[in-house]
């Protein structure tokens, strides 16, 4: 086209220039005059796929506004994107990112070079439909408003278990009545294990002392018991202390019914079922306290080009319409809360529809790796 | 003299590439990981120690975990050697369609990769893999555990080194003059006699050459204990792998590969002296 029309190649652009400064001549625009935004979403190619198919064109079609995705798959170059929102911000330039998804680390690294706007329920409505307390709203400062999250649930099989435990002490006490029907996989290979860890050393000292960024190695005393006790769950754990490596590992093992219980994650079990990879007698429930579990947050550069355009997007995405579409693709949690969500999305995944707990930041999480390895998996019986 | 000058110069020359690699990227660094194992913190001064050392036979789950490496070593290297030999022998002195077939076969691991060779035995021997219904066939329900602890380890440590160790262990018996064999049959021994009076003190540089390789190439082998072994206990190499990514925890990781290099090195010491005893014997 720009062959034939020479002349066009920089009426394009300098529309675009006009325009833009025509917004910012008038200052902040309304949402009427929001002409495109360009997002950064990371993640797995379900995710990708959730976006181009479904998410982009529904946004389009109720706002009119163009959306353009750049794709990280599996989070490549989240780095990268980071820094380049830095460096455009110490050169006091605009930046092309108007809405950036990513893990809440990557927030949290931005966050003391200023770079994240403070989105607030002042900013964009729907910012008051997420919990504020949700663990991963904590970890990036407040800059990330989480906007999909999976946890990791007990999956049962109803066939052998009439009634499963609501606790985590309940758990245990089933574990040691019926030795060899329950696992959890190798906490270093997978999140469905940690969880499994994480609770039980949240049973013996409190969560909020290990999910901020800040370490104190001689907290960690308060964890022995916790590694005594699943010591001691050893010679009832399957095939007398077998602790599978990875989460589907697991899955597989309550598919063909070898064992009867175990920790998993919500959506990887969903899907699972949904497949019919695990017989339809599995059933996922949460207990009380909950197993950990982790979102996929959001953040809006404060120096974003369309940073209306962001903003705009980010509050569609917590619409209880488009989360609808989030949680039933991805068999995951909502970002906004459950009482937000319509009631048959909220009967589908009620046994599951709570809140889940935080995890420990990364420096304990490798600590209680490798003490678990030491004092359980490792010491003998 | 002048020629010979020169020739000293270009042999020099040509060993001086490979020498400096090996001192600049292999020993220097080595050197200065082992110095930094013994470097602790203390009060804020830099003190050589011993500590990183105590720590790692103090805590339990290390100090199995090195057991476990030198015997699941010992044992694969004993096995694939007892079963290379028997093949070596079998190929050597045996003619016919068979032999040339299994001449063949035998070296098929060699080109495998081991990641595929490790998740192959995972299926083989798995819970509900071949051998299990094998065996129910049989008429035994309960086999034992086959996979994810030290028997799957050994198993597919074997299977994979033995096309190795066959092939050096049959050069070395394709150097003993068949004149040798056939007048040691002729004043009557047997196959037996035959086997411990000549081949085996004739064959014995490639003995030992297949023995310290074996040991080194299992002590220090990763993708098969990684994917075949259990939890607990691991070999070390796993166990430094964790600890220097998943537990954040290098320095343990390096003083377990400097323990590692020191066993290692006691393998390493036969093959020094094995060899070099070759060339005064060719001398």
């Amino acid at each position: 086209m720009s062959r034939q029309f020479p002349g066009l190649r920089w009426i394009v652009p300098v529309v675009i220039a006009a325009f833009v400064m025509s917004i910012s001549l008038v200052g902040a625009p309304a949402q009427g005059q929001v002409t495109g935004v360009t997002l950064y979403i990371s993640g797995d190619t379900n995710i990708q796929e959730m976006f181009d198919k479904d998410l982009l064109p529904m946004f389009e079609r109720d706002t009119g506004v163009k959306a353009k995705m750049v794709f990280l798959e599996h989070g490549q170059g989240a780095q990268a994107i980071l820094d380049k929102i830095i460096a455009a911000k110490r050169a006091g330039r605009q930046t092309d990112v108007d809405l950036y998804e990513t893990q809440p680390t990557f927030i949290a690294q931005g966050a003391s070079e200023g770079i994240w706007l403070k989105i607030t329920k002042d900013n964009m409505a729907n910012a008051a439909k997420v919990d504020p307390q949700r663990p991963e709203v904590l970890v990036s400062s407040g800059f990330g408003i989480p906007y999909r999250g999976s946890s990791v649930v007990l999956a049962y099989n109803a066939k052998h278990v009439k009634q499963p435990p609501k606790t985590y002490d309940a758990l245990l006490d089933w574990i040691k009545k019926n030795p060899g029907k329950f696992t959890y996989c190798d906490p270093q290979t997978c999140g469905s294990g940690q969880a499994f860890l994480y609770l039980a050393l949240y049973k013996f000292a409190k969560a909020e002392d290990y999910s901020t960024l800040s370490f104190d190695a001689s907290r960690e005393t308060a964890w022995e018991p916790a590694f005594q006790l699943l010591r001691s769950l050893k010679p009832a754990i399957y095939n007398n202390g077998f602790y599978p490596n990875g989460n589907v590992a697991v899955l597989q093992l309550l598919g063909r019914e070898t064992i009867w219980m175990a920790p998993v994650w919500s959506d990887q079990g969903m899907s699972y079922l949904d497949q019919k990879l695990l017989p339809p007698d599995i059933k996922l429930i949460q207990i009380s306290p909950p197993f950990t579990g982790g979102d996929s947050a959001i953040a809006i550069p404060v120096h974003a080009e369309h940073q209306a355009g962001g903003l705009m997007f980010l509050n569609w995405l917590l619409t209880s319409k488009a989360q609808t579409v989030v949680v039933n693709k991805l068999a995951g949690y909502p970002g906004i809360e459950w009482k937000y969500m319509p009631k048959d999305v909220r009967d589908k995944f009620a046994a599951i529809a709570t809140n889940f707990s935080p995890l420990p930041n990364a420096r304990y999480q490798a600590d209680a790796k490798r003490l678990w390895q030491e004092k359980v998996a490792g010491s003998g019986q | 003299m002048k020629s010979s000058f020169r020739e000293g110069a270009a042999g020099l020359l040509l060993v001086l590439p490979p020498l400096f690699l090996l001192v600049f990227v292999i020993l220097v660094p080595a050197g200065q990981a082992v110095l930094d194992t013994l470097r602790v913190v203390r009060d804020g001064h830099v003190v050589y120690s011993l500590a990183r050392y105590q720590e790692l036979l103090h805590t339990i789950s290390l100090r199995r975990s090195v057991g476990f490496t030198v015997s699941v070593t010992l044992v694969s290297a004993a096995a694939t050697f007892v079963l290379a030999y028997a093949l070596a022998l079998y190929l050597r002195f045996s003619t016919g369609w068979i032999s040339t077939l299994l001449g063949a076969l035998f070296i098929i691991p060699l080109f495998i990769p081991t990641v595929i060779a490790s998740f192959a035995m995972i299926t083989f021997l798995e819970h509900h893999g071949y051998v299990a219904s094998l065996l129910q066939h049989v008429g035994i329900q309960e086999t034992p555990s086959l996979v994810f602890n030290a028997v799957g380890i050994v198993l597919t440590e074997v299977w994979a080194s033995i096309p190795f160790a066959t092939l050096v262990l049959l050069a070395g018996l394709q150097g003993i003059d068949d004149s040798l064999i056939d007048s040691a049959r002729d004043v009557g021994a047997g196959a037996l006699r035959t086997f411990r009076s000549v081949i085996l003190p004739l064959n014995r540089v490639a003995t030992v050459i297949t023995m310290s390789l074996l040991f080194i190439g299992i002590l220090g082998s990763f993708t098969i204990p990684y994917l075949v072994g259990g939890n607990a206990p691991q070999m070390m190499s796993v166990v430094m792998t964790n600890y220097f990514t998943n537990y954040l925890r290098p320095d343990i990781s390096v003083a377990l590969a400097a323990l590692s290099f020191g066993i290692a090195a006691v393998a390493g010491g036969a093959y020094v002296i094995g060899v070099s005893r070759r060339e005064r014997e060719v001398v």
